[in-house]
């Protein structure tokens, strides 16, 4: 049996599977900038705050829900990812490759 | 040539002693009036960090009349990182609404009070999620003024040129289109805190029938089929924060009285 989630747990999920559901909604040229975008920014707040520190993860949630909901909008077609997003996706497909050998 | 050199010299002493400088005013010594702020601050970055009062000392003779002013100093002077939003600083774009001393209010609107023995507090609006120290997230309150469509809906419009209103139907929208949407009101009130999700509060809800009074609209009878459930407008249990707290001295509680009148007249 899987571990029952906690609420807040289920919140950031539910955000996660939005955002990365409104990846699928853009361009196909552009959709893995999109998917790395979404990726880096909940991995790299995964590991910089505690579990513990519910009041800044409800925080967190406020703003991503916003930042979805203007991502969300088709006007978007684009967006820009930095230098640390693609070092991150480069150790973290290493990681995996690792793991699957 | 003596008689020459003395006339110049005296005309040189005259204007020294009529000139520019001697005119401007002596600045005055005033006596250093020191006033202690304390300052909620919560600094998203810091996650660590719990949100904690931040104490400030300023000299209120070397500042202006109003909090805007000592929050504005302190941000030249003492603390670049304080955060809060300021625009007009004459009480009529309603951005720096906040908490001072217990009371929902503009701080441009409110005088420092020159008891330098009492300290001022200084919170972001109440019941609200903090962006950052005084910013508060006002997504859901903007939500809620759109829901009402505050905008001018009427399918017959005048054949040509605008639409007209005689002096008396303009009079009934007086105390209400002042209102620019500072969310003082809404978050003083104990209902808004408990039911922001559904209860419009009391800014939005007078805005409402800010559209509903008006005689060139012709969809009041929507608008009022909108309100007509329990959340929207009938959380309001005449508390009278709204009309107690509003800096620019309206009369929220009036307005929703009148919306629930002519609901209950339909």
């Amino acid at each position: 049996m899987p571990p029952i989630k906690s609420g807040l747990q289920k919140d950031v999920l539910k955000l996660y599977r939005r955002a990365l559901r409104m990846v699928r909604s853009k361009p196909a040229p552009v959709r893995a900038k999109f998917q790395l975008f979404v990726r880096y920014t909940f991995h790299d707040n995964a590991t910089k705050v505690s579990p513990r520190n519910v009041s800044f993860i409800e925080h967190l949630l406020r703003k991503g829900t916003r930042q979805v909901e203007a991502y969300e909008d088709p006007g978007v077609k684009d967006c820009w990812v930095s230098e640390d997003m693609m070092a991150w996706d480069k150790v973290w497909r290493k990681g995996t490759q690792r793991t699957t050998a | 040539m003596q008689s020459v050199l003395s006339a110049t010299r005296s005309t040189t002493k005259r204007s020294f002693s009529t000139s520019a400088r001697r005119w401007q005013a002596v600045p005055q010594q005033k006596p250093v009036l020191v006033k202690e702020f304390k300052i909620y601050r919560w600094n998203p970055d810091e996650p660590e960090k719990k949100p904690q009062l931040q104490s400030y000392k300023i000299d209120l003779n070397q500042t202006g009349p109003m909090v805007l002013d000592a929050l504005i100093k302190i941000k030249n002077e003492m603390d670049p990182t304080l955060t809060f939003r300021r625009s007009c600083r004459e009480g009529i774009c309603g951005s720096c609404a906040m908490n001072i001393d217990g009371q929902n209010t503009l701080a441009c609107l409110c005088r420092i009070d020159r008891n330098e023995k009492k300290n001022t507090k200084i919170y972001p609006l109440p019941h609200m999620y903090i962006v950052k120290d005084l910013v508060p997230d006002m997504t859901q309150f903007y939500k809620q003024y759109k829901s009402i469509q505050p905008w001018l809906q009427n399918d017959n419009p005048p054949e040509k040129g605008e639409f007209l209103q005689s002096p008396e139907d303009r009079k009934k929208l007086d105390g209400m289109y002042e209102c620019i949407l500072c969310a003082c009101c809404s978050t003083s009130c104990p209902s808004y805190w408990w039911n922001q999700d559904e209860y419009l509060g009391p800014a939005t809800l007078m805005q409402a029938y800010r559209w509903i009074a008006d005689s060139r609209d012709s969809h009041g009878a929507e608008r009022k089929e909108r309100l007509q459930n329990e959340m929207s407008l009938y959380r309001c249990h005449t508390i009278f924060n709204c009309s107690r707290t509003c800096p620019k001295g309206l009369n929220p509680a009036a307005a929703i009285a009148k919306i629930k009148l002519e609901l209950a007249a339909d």
